[in-house]
């Protein structure tokens, strides 16, 4: 135990009498009873919606006017309470506002609370019994899944690994980040039960995409991890759903890919919302984000253009693989890997940074050239 | 038998919503605005689809859509919708190649248009939603122009 109370209770006589003393003379203390603490009356905005956190943003106990530095309490008491001598220091890592904020984040949370579903009684995966796929097919289906797999198991672990170093007065954000836990744990469970139900079992490990996954996972700040994470790789993985659900052989592959893409999209709300929180407030952060994106955009360029990845895409779209299959199969998954990079920049100049369209970005300039190649070839982007 | 494309249509759905509310419930949270648009010979009707909590609020007729009004608009020509609500009510739900998201994916054949890239999101967060809304199709007698 990494961890010893400085006090051995058990062995604490002053403390063990005082127990015995409280039970047998039935004398309370009660001063908690008076704690110097706001008192308010929430209620629902909306009666159909319930009692949200938003309704709770109130006074001392509202998210509103937390500060910047969070100076006051680093112990788990929680926000509004009465902070009495004695906490111990929870030692969170993250105590700034503009580390982790998002316009709307208890929003995102209360959406993904209502919008859990179950990857072992939502998908109706009876319909599968018969529904036989060509080998290929089958086979890049479960690459797919494979490769989906890792990057969920991943996706699970890092914002897992943020959750306690995060200070608790940030509880709407904590609160998110575990539900965003919840969904990846899903994911992970979801792709797995498809590869294994294709027949041909799990395929093969991504070197490739492993590499730019620890990029995200071994992150130095929330920041960077959220701009990795949420901002580029998830939103790099909607437009990838997107695709998939596109691509889908079966009903059932179309509900899987319909379900994750909305858990994706809500993880890409909550990261374009804290990235557009960073650059409306902390605007010298900038060339901080910048760097992080260099970074991020890098290792998401790797993991997007994988092998395991690329051919499993091609063959699922071309069909097959025959020539006709492969020739066709490249056409449609080039101007998916374009519609990529071009939403991934579509949504930087949304939130503020419009200069990543240019030479300040290697990927765009990657995008670029991808896009010429594409247009002589002949390909419609 | 209600015609498509008109508000009452979306009515239809509307009161198949509302009275599937537990299985809307269960997919949970829709806040969403967004706009349909039918394009004929040239021209086009429009409609505005407010979704609130669980359910559609308000459907209305505009003249013209506002991209700045709504989160995004799927638009696309009349005889892709039809196609569409035929599909619906052929097999109960779309098949793989009449869902929303497939119909949309490339533009090629119904269109999503957005002012920004956090209204077009929402489609992607309420896909199921919206996807489960027009599958109520399946119980509603259509005609067409």
């Amino acid at each position: 135990m990494s961890y010893l109370s400085t006090t051995n209770f058990l062995d604490d006589k002053s403390f063990a009498d005082k127990w015995l003393y409280t039970m047998r003379t039935g004398e309370l203390d009660l001063s908690w009873m008076n704690a110097r603490t706001e008192k308010i009356n929430p209620s629902p905005q909306n009666a159909r919606r319930g009692l949200t956190y938003r309704d709770l943003d109130l006074g001392t106990y509202g998210f509103s006017d937390v500060p910047e530095k969070v100076r006051e309490n680093r112990s788990y008491a929680p926000r509004g309470a009465e902070i009495p001598p004695g906490l111990p220091d929870a030692q969170p890592e993250v105590s700034r506002k503009s580390e982790l904020w998002a316009f709307n984040t208890e929003g995102y949370y209360e959406e993904a609370v209502t919008r859990q579903w179950n990857a072992t009684t939502d998908i109706p995966w009876e319909r599968l019994e018969g529904a036989e796929l060509p080998e290929a097919i089958g086979k890049a289906l479960s690459q797919l899944m494979t490769f989906l797999t890792e990057v969920e198991m991943i996706a699970t672990d890092t914002p897992a690994k943020w959750l306690p170093r995060l200070n608790p007065e940030f509880i709407e954000v904590r609160a998110f980040i575990a539900s965003q836990a919840m969904d990846e744990a899903r994911h992970a469970e979801v792709f797995r039960k498809r590869a294994l139900t294709t027949g041909w079992g799990l395929m093969k490990a991504s070197p490739m995409n492993e590499m730019a996954l620890k990029h995200l996972r071994d992150a130095d700040s929330f920041s960077e991890m959220s701009v990795a994470l949420h901002l580029v790789a998830e939103g790099n993985v909607l437009t990838m759903f997107r695709f998939s659900e596109y691509l889908s052989p079966t009903d059932v592959d179309k509900k899987i890919f319909r379900l994750v893409m909305q858990d994706e999209a809500r993880h890409v709300g909550y990261g374009m919302q804290h990235f557009k929180w960073v650059l409306e407030n902390f605007p010298e952060k900038r060339e901080i984000l910048h760097k992080h994106l260099d970074e991020a955009e890098n290792i998401s360029f790797a993991a997007g253009a994988a092998t395991e990845l690329t051919e499993s895409f091609i063959v699922l779209a071309g069909g097959g693989l025959k020539p006709e299959n492969i020739e066709k199969g490249i056409r449609i998954t080039t101007q998916f890997q374009l519609k990529q990079m071009e939403e991934h920049f579509e949504r930087l100049d949304k939130c503020g940074m419009p200069e990543r369209k240019g030479e300040r970005s290697k990927l765009w300039m990657m995008y670029q050239m991808g896009k010429a190649a594409a247009e002589q070839a002949g390909l419609k982007i | 038998m209600i015609k498509f494309p008109s508000t009452d249509y979306f009515e239809a759905l509307k009161t198949r919503m509302a009275a599937e509310q537990e299985r809307f419930r269960r997919l949970g949270f829709i806040d969403a605005t967004f706009a349909v648009k039918v394009s004929d010979n040239g021209r086009s009707r429009n409609f505005v689809l407010e979704f609130e909590v669980f359910e559609l609020k308000n459907v209305r007729e505009v003249d013209s859509v506002d991209l700045k009004q709504v989160d995004f608009a799927i638009e696309g020509d009349a005889r892709v919708w039809r196609e569409m609500i035929e599909n619906i009510k052929r097999h109960g739900e779309a098949d793989t190649n009449h869902d929303i998201n497939t119909l949309t994916h490339f533009g090629e054949q119904l269109k999503v248009i957005y002012d920004g890239p956090d209204g077009h999101d929402k489609l992607y967060r309420f896909m199921e939603s919206i996807q489960e809304f027009f599958d109520l199709s399946s119980g509603v007698d259509v005609s067409f122009n």
